[in-house]
């Protein structure tokens, strides 16, 4: 098969507000496996998504070989033999492995559905991959890892020139990325150009040739596996990164609000202790899977926990749930503010008010008047730019439709307030002001635990961050006298290619 | 209305568009009674009114229930065969007690209280085992749909309870307030009811926890809402209104028949559509559906006074449920 390249030239892409891409020119070949990465709001996505025909530069080239390409639509690439297998499986759960791999151009014998050659053509390209994955499975039976495998088979059913695969491991356990690589190396014997798009830094000696930073939509630069460190990466990832200074005058209190003793959940999270004081902010940091999202959970009672318990203001409660624990005085905003945190096509007026139902209300009457003045007072002191109060949540931008979600908890009077991810997705002012509204509520005493993906983030708000790998919390640590790179290193250690490192002492 | 907004441009277009699709089924209503009372002979009659009223109370209370199942992102399928029901039971208790030596009248409230508690067990069983299993609440209902049929077909025997009943209890479907013209009692229930579900639905914490339920039941249970009490709420409500009705019905005939209420669940979703309740859920109100139960109510009284056959007043109405939905859908749209 002949040399393959797809390489762009000065791409710049512009959204509102922000420039996701700058200027990048860079190149990728066939025959090896070209690792992209960089931390969230690198460009990395935006790259991927011109690429795929998803969106388009706002100025710039880019070509495959000679030919120069110009996508209206996701088709168009899939024309030109560019595809991309996405994180999300996109599988149908009630068909089979080969009507997957050949749904909507199954192929056909006098108009009907010739079966015999479906599975036969499924079974080849399955063995091409060295994936040993019977094309007569419903894929609702398989696992994670093979559904992953099929995906990529069905990518390769294509006959691509080139492959995207997002993320392909952040679902799979440690054993199951093996069998995975085997498949991406097959894929990248077939002359193919693999761009493989990763957070897990740990994965790279293994899989990548090469790897691609980028950050804050600039081209870092590209390096050779094989002549670089991990640290090399990191510092490439993260640069000089210049923390703000969290405001010195909250003053964290002695008295214990929150203590979690010997949570466990199989498989989320094992044997986690630790406690919070008044006015403290507490981080969790810890990469995608290690846990956090579901510790907060489990705390709040939103899922059940196996053992352990969660201690607020001297109560011990063995299995909460959020009925009780709103009445602790928890409040919890949710990882997916759209989905589990607002209800959309509610007012905004509404969505303020449901976690405070029961102080609004007499009784089981509602009191419209009090309801009024909790959901007027939040849109002031929070600042949310609104137009119509009645007017669905739906119409806010994400800034504000985050400072709707805390507003509906503030309205509490929490104690405690559990934040996941609140920045995510939102720009860079409204992030500003969600670490204000954190600040002034640590001011009034109200404890906050903070889990973020963004390390700088941690390092800004909190007062100490406690690092959590493969469900454990391993390490505690005092942000003023750390760096991101830092952070980033004691997040990945024992990862398996760090085990080495594992028993020497945390970097503090 | 439409006019004032033309003759001033400075009201906003988009608002009126929204407040006139918010208000369609009303418009709509009044355009045609006016109609109606120019063109059928005897429609703008008292005694048709009465009419209308009593002969769509017996379906029109279910659909206040059948609104907050609606609103609370659930449905109710099983309701027609609990009309049936409630009357076999009541038949039934005032035969086989006052055999065993009761007075008829004690007899008969016990038969009554016997059918609340069915109404409660019922509708509990709907909302605990649909949230606890997550089994959709149209397949849970159509299991009870049949289940009650069967059961009040087996107590029964398949025949109608004649002549069981105390005399007040006709008062339920046939009673009137004020002689032979005045006010139906059914056409009371009807308001009665109105009024409490209108309460439960705007008033209290219950009724913006089925909002909130149906618009999103994640981010309710994460507010801090109890989801399954929400539900088993709103099921244990339609199905009390669906006894209550089951009284009216078998009142009205002096019999119990399992056969009773058998396909209603049809028309009474159908009135609360066309009130404009979202099937997907959160959207929706009590006033909504009671004029919803009217405008079908009208439409029917209104094409049998014109001598439509039955027929062509299934297509008519078929075409007015479409359109209802179409129109919601639209409405949807807009707001988004």
């Amino acid at each position: 098969m002949s040399e393959l390249l797809i390489r762009t030239e000065h791409i710049t892409k512009d959204y509102p507000g922000t420039r996701a891409l700058d200027n990048v020119t860079l190149s990728f070949d066939s025959g090896r496996v070209h690792a992209l990465v960089g931390k969230n709001g690198s460009g990395k996505s935006t790259l991927v998504k011109i690429f795929a025909g998803a969106t388009r530069s706002t100025s710039g080239e880019f070509f495959l070989n000679d030919e120069r390409l110009n996508f209206n639509s996701t088709s168009d690439a899939y024309e030109k033999g560019i595809v991309t297998v996405y994180q999300e499986m996109s599988l149908v759960p009630g068909l089979s492995v080969a009507e997957n791999i050949f749904l909507g151009r199954l192929p056909k014998k006098s108009n009907a559905i010739d079966w015999r050659t479906t599975y036969q053509m499924a079974g080849k390209l399955l063995q091409k991959m060295k994936a040993d994955i019977d094309p007569n499975e419903k894929v609702y039976r398989l696992s994670m890892w093979q559904s992953q495998v099929v995906e990529i088979t069905k990518a390769l059913s294509f006959n691509p020139k080139v492959i995207m695969l997002d993320e392909p491991t952040s679902a799979l356990a440690q054993n199951e990325v093996q069998v995975l690589f085997e498949a991406v190396r097959a894929l990248r014997d077939q002359g193919v150009v693999v761009i493989y798009i990763t957070h897990k830094l740990q994965e790279l000696p293994q899989i990548a040739d090469t790897v691609t930073v980028l950050r804050d939509g600039k081209l870092v630069g590209t390096v050779e596996m094989s002549a670089v460190e991990h640290k090399d990466i990191i510092s490439m990832m993260f640069g000089q990164v210049q923390i703000r200074s969290r405001p010195q005058d909250i003053q964290v209190r002695d008295d214990v609000v929150m203590e979690v003793k010997n949570l466990s959940r199989a498989a989320w999270y094992q044997d986690v202790n630790f406690k919070v004081r008044a006015g403290e902010v507490v981080g969790i940091a810890g990469m995608l899977g290690s846990g956090r999202t579901e510790l907060l959970r489990g705390i709040f009672g939103a899922d059940p926990v196996d053992s352990g318990e969660v201690i607020v203001e001297g109560k011990v409660y063995k299995q909460a749930n959020p009925i009780k624990m709103v009445k602790a005085g928890v409040g919890l905003t949710p990882e997916n503010r759209k989905i589990q945190g607002l209800i959309l096509i509610h007012s905004i007026r509404e969505n303020l008010c449901y976690a405070s139902m029961h102080l609004t209300a007499n009784g089981w009457i509602e009191n419209k008047a009090k309801r009024d003045e909790f959901a007027a007072r939040q849109v002031k002191e929070l600042d949310i730019k609104i137009g119509d109060i009645s007017s669905p949540c739906a119409s806010l931008s994400g800034g504000n439709q985050q400072k709707v979600v805390i507003g509906n908890w503030l309205n509490t009077s929490p104690k405690i307030m559990l934040y996941d991810e609140p920045s995510r997705g939102i720009d860079v002012s409204a992030k500003q002001q969600i670490f204000e509204i954190i600040w002034a509520e640590a001011r009034k005493g109200v404890s906050t635990i903070f889990v973020s993906t963004e390390l700088e983030e941690l390092l800004e708000v909190c007062h100490r961050i406690l690092i959590m790998r493969h469900g454990k919390i391993v390490d505690e640590v005092n942000p003023d006298t750390l760096t991101t790179n830092a952070l980033y290193e004691l997040c990945m250690r024992g990862e398996p290619q760090n085990d080495k490192h594992q028993h020497q002492p945390a970097g503090n | 209305m439409t006019s004032i907004s033309i003759s001033q441009p400075a009201i906003n277009r988009k608002k009126v568009t929204i407040f006139l699709l918010d208000h369609v089924i009303e418009v709509c209503l009044v355009v045609l009674i006016i109609g109606l009372a120019f063109g059928a002979n005897g429609f703008l009659t008292w005694a048709n009114w009465m009419n209308i009223f009593r002969s769509n109370s017996l379906k029109g209370v279910i659909a206040f229930g059948m609104t907050m199942v609606i609103i609370a992102g659930l449905i109710d399928l099983s309701i027609g065969s609990t009309v049936g029901l409630a009357g076999v039971i009541v038949a039934l208790s005032c035969r086989e007690f006052t055999g065993m030596g009761l007075d008829l009248n004690a007899a008969c409230i016990i038969g009554i209280s016997l059918s609340m508690l069915l109404a409660i067990s019922v509708g509990w069983f709907h909302g605990f085992f649909q949230h606890k299993t997550g089994m959709p609440a149209f397949i849970v209902t159509l299991v009870t749909l049949n289940a009650l049929y069967g059961l009040a077909g087996i107590l029964s025997g398949g025949y109608p309870i004649a002549n069981q009943f105390p005399e007040w209890f006709n008062q339920f479907g046939g009673g009137r307030i004020g002689g032979l013209s005045g006010i139906p009692i059914p056409a009371l229930v009807l308001v009665g009811c109105f009024l409490i579900a209108f309460f439960i639905m705007g008033y209290t914490t219950t009724g913006r926890a089925s909002y909130a339920v149906g618009g999103n039941p994640e981010s309710a249970r994460l507010s801090g809402i109890n989801v399954g009490k929400t539900k088993i709420f709103a099921f244990i409500m339609v199905q009390i209104l669906a006894v209550i009705s089951g009284f009216m019905t078998s009142g009205q005939v002096m019999a119990g028949t399992y056969s009773f209420g058998r396909g209603w669940e049809l028309d009474v979703i159908a009135a609360v559509v066309v009130g404009g309740t979202s099937f997907t859920g959160g959207v929706g109100t009590i006033w909504g559906t009671l004029v919803g139960v009217i405008f079908m109510g009208v439409i029917t009284n209104g094409m049998t006074l014109l001598n439509f056959d039955i027929y062509t007043q299934y297509v008519v109405k078929a075409v007015i449920v479409f359109l209802a939905v179409l129109i919601s859908s639209y409405r949807a749209q807009v707001k988004a």
